[in-house]
C-alpha cells in the first residue's frame, strides 16, 4: 500500500483493514469470561451438607461436561482470536446448552428435598439457586456475545480481503 | 528532525570509573553521525546518555534549544535501535511496531496508518502477521527500525545494529539504513566499532578512544588527515604502517631505509631536524618500485589487489609493513620487493599528534 493510498484511506476502511493484523481479542476475552462464570457455577453448585442427593451418575456427567465445556470454550477463544468463523459457530450451541443446564442441576436441586440430620431440607436454597443460575446465564450470554462478535468480524474481514483481492 | 548539542559531557560511574571525558559536538538537522572506536571506548555509553538510559555526570544535552540533560527517556522523543533487536517474541511484527504507539494510547486507526507506512518503507508489509522468530536477522533488524520509524522521533539512535548479522546481510542492511536516512531526512546517531560502516554511512565520524574524542570530521578527513596516531591506525583497512624515523637534512632515515623529502615536507619538519618522528604510510600508498627494500613473508591475493605482508629488509618487528598493490601479485616468501611511498603522514613521537595534514 503506497503512502498516497494510506492517506486517502477512510476511517471506516482503516477500521476494516486493521482486522487483517489485529487479533479479535474481544471475542477471545469474552469466551474466557464465559469460562470464568462456568467455573464459578461449578464450584458453587455442589453443597456438602445436603446428604447424598448428588451422589448419582449425573454428577459424573456434570463434572465431565464442565471439563469439556472449558476445553471447548478455550479453543473457541483461541480460534475466534484468529478469526476462525467455525469456532464462533461452535460457540453458539455450547452457549445455548449453558441456558439449558439451568433446568438440570440448579432446577432439580431447587425442587428436591433431602433428609439432613433427620430434618427434611431443600437441596438448593433460593440464594444459592439464584446465584448459580446467574452464573450459568452470564456464562451463556458472554459466550453468545463472543460468537456473534466473532462471526461479524470474520465476515467483515473475509469481505475486506475479497475486496482487496478483487482490486489487485 | 532535530539539532542536538552535546556540551562537555562526562560520564563517571559510582565506582569512580570515568567512561566519557568532555564530549562536545553540535549535530545539525538531518545529519548522520557515527561514533566509532574500539570496544570500551565509551561510544555506547555516550549514546545511552543521549537516550537517557545513563545519567549524565557533567555537562549538558541540548535538543532543539531545550536542555534535556535530566529529562526521562520517555520524554526525549528519541527512538533507539539495539543490536539484539529487542523485539517481543509473543507479538506479531505488526504488534511489535505498533506497541510504543499503543502505550501512548494513540488512535488505533492512526497507529494502523503509521505501521503500514513504515512497513512499506522497510518492505515488511508481507511479514506483518508473522512472529519475530519466523524472520531472518536482517528482517528482525528492519522491524526494530520500523518500530523506531512509527514513533516519528526527533532523533534516531542506533547501537551497533548490524553486529548480529552475517557479512552479506550487514552490507545490504547498511544500504537500507543509508536509504532510510535519505528518505526520512532524519537526524541519526549511530554507534559501531566497524570502520566500514562508519566510513560508508556517516556525514561526520566521531572517533573515540578510552573515553576521549580523538577526532570529529568527515570520513575523508579522518582517512586523509588523521589527527593522531590512534585515528591513523584505527581508520583504514589494513591499518597504516608506522616507522620510527629520524629527520636528517632532506631525508627521513628509518630502520634500514631512507626516504627523500620534498621541499614542502622539509619545511614542515624543519623544527624536527635531528629528532625522531613517527612516519605513517597507508598500505595503499606503498607502490612497487623505489628504494625501500621489503622482504615478503606472506602474499594475499584479493582479486583486484594483492596484500603483501613483510618487513623492511634487515629489520625485525619494528620494520613490519603491509603493502596493498594493485592487481594480482605472485610474491614468494623471502622475495625482496623495492617499494616507495607516494603519500606520507607525520606524527610527533611524544604527543602522537599529527604534525600536519597529509603531505604529498
Amino acid at each position: 500500500m503506497s503512502q498516497i493510498k494510506a492517506e486517502i484511506m477512510t476511517e471506516a476502511y482503516i477500521k476494516k483493514d486493521r482486522l487483517r493484523y489485529v487479533k479479535n481479542k474481544l471475542s477471545g476475552n469474552l469466551a474466557i469470561i464465559s469460562i470464568v462464570f462456568n467455573a464459578l457455577f461449578f464450584v458453587s453448585i455442589y453443597k456438602s451438607n445436603v446428604g447424598q442427593y448428588y451422589y448419582k451418575p449425573l454428577i459424573g456427567a456434570s463434572i465431565v461436561y464442565n471439563l469439556l465445556f472449558m476445553m471447548i470454550v478455550f479453543l473457541v477463544s483461541e480460534g475466534s482470536k484468529n478469526y476462525s468463523i467455525n469456532y464462533s459457530y461452535i460457540a453458539i450451541p455450547v452457549a445455548v446448552l449453558q441456558f439449558a443446564r439451568i433446568f438440570v442441576y440448579p432446577m432439580m436441586g431447587h425442587r428436591a428435598t433431602t433428609l439432613t440430620t433427620g430434618v427434611e431440607e431443600q437441596v438448593m436454597k433460593d440464594g444459592q439457586f439464584i446465584r448459580v443460575v446467574i452464573y450459568l446465564i452470564a456464562s451463556g450470554v458472554f459466550l453468545l456475545l463472543s460468537a456473534f462478535i466473532g462471526i461479524v468480524k470474520c465476515k467483515n474481514l473475509q469481505k475486506h480481503i475479497a475486496e482487496i483481492e478483487a482490486n489487485n | 528532525m532535530a539539532q542536538l548539542s552535546l556540551q562537555h559531557l562526562d560520564k563517571i560511574y559510582d565506582n569512580k570509573v570515568q567512561a566519557v571525558y568532555d564530549f562536545n559536538i553540535d549535530i545539525e538537522q538531518g545529519e548522520f553521525i557515527v561514533l566509532v572506536g574500539p570496544s570500551g571506548c565509551g561510544k555506547s555509553t555516550t549514546l545511552r546518555m543521549i537516550a537517557g538510559l545513563e545519567d549524565i555526570s557533567k555537562g549538558h544535552l541540548i535538543l532543539d534549544g531545550k536542555d534535556i540533560t535530566t529529562l526521562p527517556p520517555k520524554d526525549r522523543d528519541m527512538a533507539m535501535v539495539f543490536q539484539n533487536y529487542a523485539l517481543y517474541g509473543h507479538m506479531t511484527i505488526y504488534e511489535n511496531m505498533a506497541f510504543s504507539l499503543t502505550l501512548r494510547k494513540e488512535n488505533p486507526n492512526v497507529i494502523h496508518k503509521k505501521v503500514l507506512a513504515a512497513a512499506e518503507i522497510l518492505d515488511l508489509t508481507s511479514q506483518l502477521n508473522k512472529k519475530p522468530s519466523q524472520l531472518s536477522g536482517g528482517q528482525r533488524q528492519r522491524v526494530a527500525m520500523g518500530r523506531a520509524i512509527v514513533r516519528n522521533p526527533k532523533l534516531f539512535l542506533f547501537d551497533e545494529p548490524l553486529s548480529n548479522l552475517d557479512a552479506k546481510l550487514r552490507g545490504s542492511t547498511r544500504r537500507e539504513i543509508m536509504l532510510l536516512h535519505k528518505r526520512l531526512g532524519a537526524t541519526m546517531l549511530y554507534v559501531t566499532h566497524d570502520q566500514t560502516e562508519a566510513l560508508t554511512l556517516a556525514d561526520r565520524i566521531v572517533c573515540m578512544s578510552m573515553g576521549h574524542v580523538q577526532q570529529i570530521g568527515t570520513p575523508l578527513e579522518l582517512y586523509d588527515n588523521p589527527a593522531n596516531l590512534f585515528v591513523a591506525s584505527f581508520i583504514g583497512l589494513p591499518p597504516m604502517n608506522f616507522f620510527e624515523t629520524l629527520v636528517s637534512g632532506d631525508k627521513l632515515i628509518g630502520p634500514h631505509f631512507e626516504v627523500e623529502m620534498s621541499p614542502e615536507q622539509k619545511d614542515l619538519l624543519a623544527s624536527y631536524q635531528g629528532k625522531h618522528i613517527t612516519l605513517g604510510v597507508r598500505p595503499e600508498n606503498v607502490v612497487p618500485g623505489g628504494t625501500v627494500p621489503v622482504k615478503v613473508s606472506k602474499n594475499e591475493n584479493l582479486g583486484m589487489n594483492t596484500l603483501v605482508h613483510g618487513h623492511i629488509d634487515g629489520t625485525g618487528s619494528e620494520g613490519k609493513i603491509v603493502c596493498k598493490f594493485r592487481g594480482w601479485g605472485d610474491y614468494k616468501d623471502g622475495d625482496i620487493v623495492m617499494v616507495s611511498f607516494n603519500r606520507m603522514h607525520f606524527f610527533d613521537k611524544e604527543t602522537t599528534n599529527a604534525i600536519t595534514r597529509e603531505v604529498k
